[in-house]
């Protein structure tokens, strides 16, 4: 029996390959058929936006202008020449930008991944705490973005009341100090996006055997050596999936800067997208935002092969192993 | 009883030529029907729809149907509705935006003939708030509503530090918020001990955000300088300029009567809570300030500056946007009929129940205004200056908010902040004037 199931194995998939090709060979178009209604939106949404957009980042482009002329690579190359206030924003809002992803994503990634460990323990109001830690996920940004504008207000915040009122410390202006103004905005975010994280390293535990801590146990494994060695390796497939979401959802900073310091003060906090907004809808300069967004999503891209490399290195090491 | 009858038609007949005349400039031609663009969405939009049904029962040959949708959606579309030939007949747009749709081509001049054919008198509105949408010497728009920045007072406040009168001057502002100030423990600025890092009341609000600069603006433009130049490249470095919002800032740092890094937020607590006398800020707030019971008045803003009285306003402007070739005449005609009616006294005063000003003079003398506190600003409704003129708004205003929450918060000299923001402005409008070649 055993014997024979390989045989048939290696007869029988040609044959069906056979059958089933020459059943379908009067409809080679059936395939793109099916994908023609997912193809129609996807030219109409993204093709069709994103080549405009190539053509008008090259183009002096107002709608109501009525000459668009070609102006080749100038709104790129303002991105390079240190003279043009595009190159200076442009370039500082990147580097707020990676900073926050910089500063964030760890944050992001080492407290869900506590809060998941101590949530999935049989504590009491375990489900409570749970839910707790998720909800602020579900508001608006600009909900969440107001709210920890007053925390941090200058004057009036809950920070500033208790250190005026418990210790007698004289106010800090958090949402005007170059760099300070991080604070509310890291905070923030960390408090308003946990939970999702969390959920997700939540469920990745409960999917591993208690039958390795026991042996551990039984081996005499301190709970350290039982996290090094067992947690961390078994949740490595989330931890890195969790890793690429992050970031990229850190890249896109936008409604937090946006709503809690307005960008300020002295664009410090501006990110890259709050910058191409304001160089599109405050200035009108819809070429030179357009310019902007493919040089930025060229990185974004570059950054997103080299997380693929990683992640496929990884997903065939997890095969050998 | 004959005698009566007949001096009640003399005056029906004379009420009938009044509305006879009144029609002559009206249009009377064949049916049509107009489409109206605003961003009228909150409380002001059942008030806006009131007046709209008001007018087509009045004017069987004219429909009007109106369509509301926030003003940002409003300014992201008119440009692909006029360059498609498919814009409304009449879009409303206000003053942050106007110059930069006129200056691209989006909206139509109205003719001085045009607007007197239709019964529109540039006198009857308040002269800057009209030639808000005035540029290179054509009028765009016809102003229907109107905000400025004004400066609240709390009277309870006042009496307690002794202050008796509502300063107007820069000398009466300074030491009217100085008898206005006191630290914890209960010192006076200049006294010994005097602890500026403590205040417990002082004299004005002051804020970083650009409700805030426009407080900087009043006092640029009362000084004599302007925001931009003749060329319209930005000028707000100007010696006028650095001198008025010199003594803005020394009200924070030299003579303590402001507090420093405050926020919008921080100083309207203040103002509720009784810890401020003077509040500058947007006369929105004053629905707010009633509605706590707050014993207030509303003045303009005092005169900082050694030229003029000047204060910020928005307005909001009645156009008609540019239409393809052989747009129906008729429509032209009866949008105008339309914008006079709006825009007319009995209009007006409807329209102010919103929280809008009046736009012109005839309403502000309206015997309805005179126990309500913002009637204290109506005298001079003449002075109010909206940030418009040039097509580059957010390259200028952008650099000059930054310039101020830089200036205020001492990180910057004065000096050094405008100059930064001037030529940052310079070189931003340097390539917008590429675009509009």
């Amino acid at each position: 029996m055993s014997l024979s199931v390989p045989g048939q194995e290696g007869t029988r998939p040609p044959l069906t390959r056979r059958r089933r090709r020459g059943k379908r060979e009067g409809h080679p178009l059936s395939p793109y058929l099916y994908l023609l209604p997912f193809m129609a939106l996807f030219a109409v949404f993204v093709v069709y936006p994103v080549g405009y957009g190539l053509w008008v980042s090259l183009h002096r482009w107002d709608l109501l202008a009525e000459t668009r002329p070609f102006v080749g690579l100038e709104y790129y190359r303002n991105l390079f020449d240190p003279e043009t206030p595009q190159s200076q924003f442009f370039w500082n809002s990147m580097k707020n930008t990676g900073f926050f992803t910089l500063v964030s994503v760890p944050l992001l990634i080492g407290t869900a991944l506590g809060l998941a460990l101590l949530l999935h323990r049989p504590i009491f109001g375990r489900a409570l705490f749970r839910s707790v830690f998720f909800l602020p996920g579900i508001l608006t940004v600009s909900v969440m973005g107001i709210l920890w504008r007053w925390m941090f207000d200058n004057q009036i915040g809950l920070v500033n009341a208790v250190r005026s009122d418990l210790f007698g410390l004289p106010p800090v202006p958090f949402l005007s100090s170059e760099g300070l103004a991080w604070v509310p905005v890291i905070v923030g975010t960390v408090w308003w996006t946990i939970g999702f994280n969390m959920t997700l390293y939540l469920a990745a535990l409960g999917n591993i055997s208690p039958s390795y801590y026991e042996a551990a146990d039984i081996d005499g494994a301190t709970s350290w050596a039982k996290f090094r060695f067992i947690t961390w390796p078994l949740l490595g497939p989330v931890t890195l999936f969790v890793f690429v979401t992050t970031v990229l959802a850190s890249f896109q900073l936008f409604g937090q800067t946006l709503v809690i310091t307005g960008g300020g003060p002295n664009r410090t906090t501006q990110s890259v997208m709050q910058y191409i907004t304001e160089e599109a809808f405050a200035n009108n300069q819809f070429s030179s935002a357009s310019a902007m967004a493919f040089l930025f999503g060229l990185a974004m891209l570059v950054f997103t092969y080299l997380q693929f490399r990683i992640m496929a290195r990884d997903a065939r090491g997890g095969e050998e192993g | 009883m004959n005698r009566t009858l007949s001096v009640t038609a003399l005056l029906l007949a004379a009420g009938l030529g009044g509305v006879a005349a009144a029609q002559t400039s009206t249009y009377r031609g064949p049916k049509v029907t107009l489409t109206y663009l605003h961003g009228f969405t909150g409380a002001d939009r059942p008030v806006m729809e009131r007046l709209i049904a008001q007018f087509n029962a009045a004017h069987p040959n004219i429909e009007v149907r109106a369509q509301a949708q926030p003003w940002g959606t409003t300014w992201q579309q008119l440009p692909s509705l006029v360059a498609s030939g498919r814009a409304p007949d009449i879009v409303v747009i206000n003053e942050d935006q106007i110059t930069n749709f006129i200056a691209r081509g989006a909206v139509s001049p109205l003719s001085d003939a045009e607007l007197r054919a239709a019964g529109i008198q540039k006198s009857r509105f308040y002269g800057p708030l009209f030639k808000t949408a005035d540029y290179e010497g054509k009028s765009y728009g016809v102003p229907i509503s109107s905000v400025a920045y004004v400066m609240f007072y709390n009277k309870d406040l006042m009496k307690k530090a002794g202050v008796t009168k509502v300063p107007t001057t820069r000398a009466e502002l300074l030491a009217a918020a100085r008898t206005c100030t006191t630290d914890r423990a209960g010192r006076k600025p200049g006294q010994a001990g005097f602890d500026p890092k403590n205040l417990d009341t002082w004299g004005i609000s002051l804020y970083n955000n650009w409700v805030g600069a426009r407080m900087a603006y009043a006092a640029i433009l009362q000084n004599g300088g302007s925001l931009v130049d003749k060329n319209l490249n930005a000028s707000f470095n100007s010696p006028q300029a650095v001198e008025a919002v010199q003594f803005l800032v020394d009200l924070v740092q030299k003579h303590n009567v402001a507090r420093p890094n405050s926020t919008e937020e921080a100083e309207l607590a203040a103002f509720s809570q009784g810890k401020v006398c003077f509040f500058p800020s947007g006369q929105w707030y004053l629905d707010r300030f009633e509605s706590q019971k707050l014993n207030f008045g509303v003045a303009f803003v005092p005169r900082i500056g050694s030229k003029q009285d000047a204060a910020w306003g928005g307005s909001s402007h009645m156009t008609l946007p540019r239409q393809r070739a052989g747009y129906d005449p008729n429509k032209r005609q009866a949008a105008l009929t339309f914008i006079n009616w709006m825009t007319s006294p009995a209009q007006n005063l409807t329209w102010t129940e919103t929280g809008s000003l009046p736009v012109m003079p005839a309403v502000a003398q309206n015997k309805a205004f005179e126990s309500r506190p913002i009637a204290g600003v109506f005298e001079k409704l003449d002075n109010i200056y909206a940030t418009s003129g040039f097509p580059w708004g957010g390259q200028v205003l952008g650099p000059f908010d930054n310039a101020w929450a830089n200036a205020y918060s001492g990180k910057m000299s004065v000096k050094a902040a405008l100059d930064a923001g001037v030529n940052e402005a310079n070189k931003q409008i340097a390539q917008a004037r590429k675009t509009f070649q």
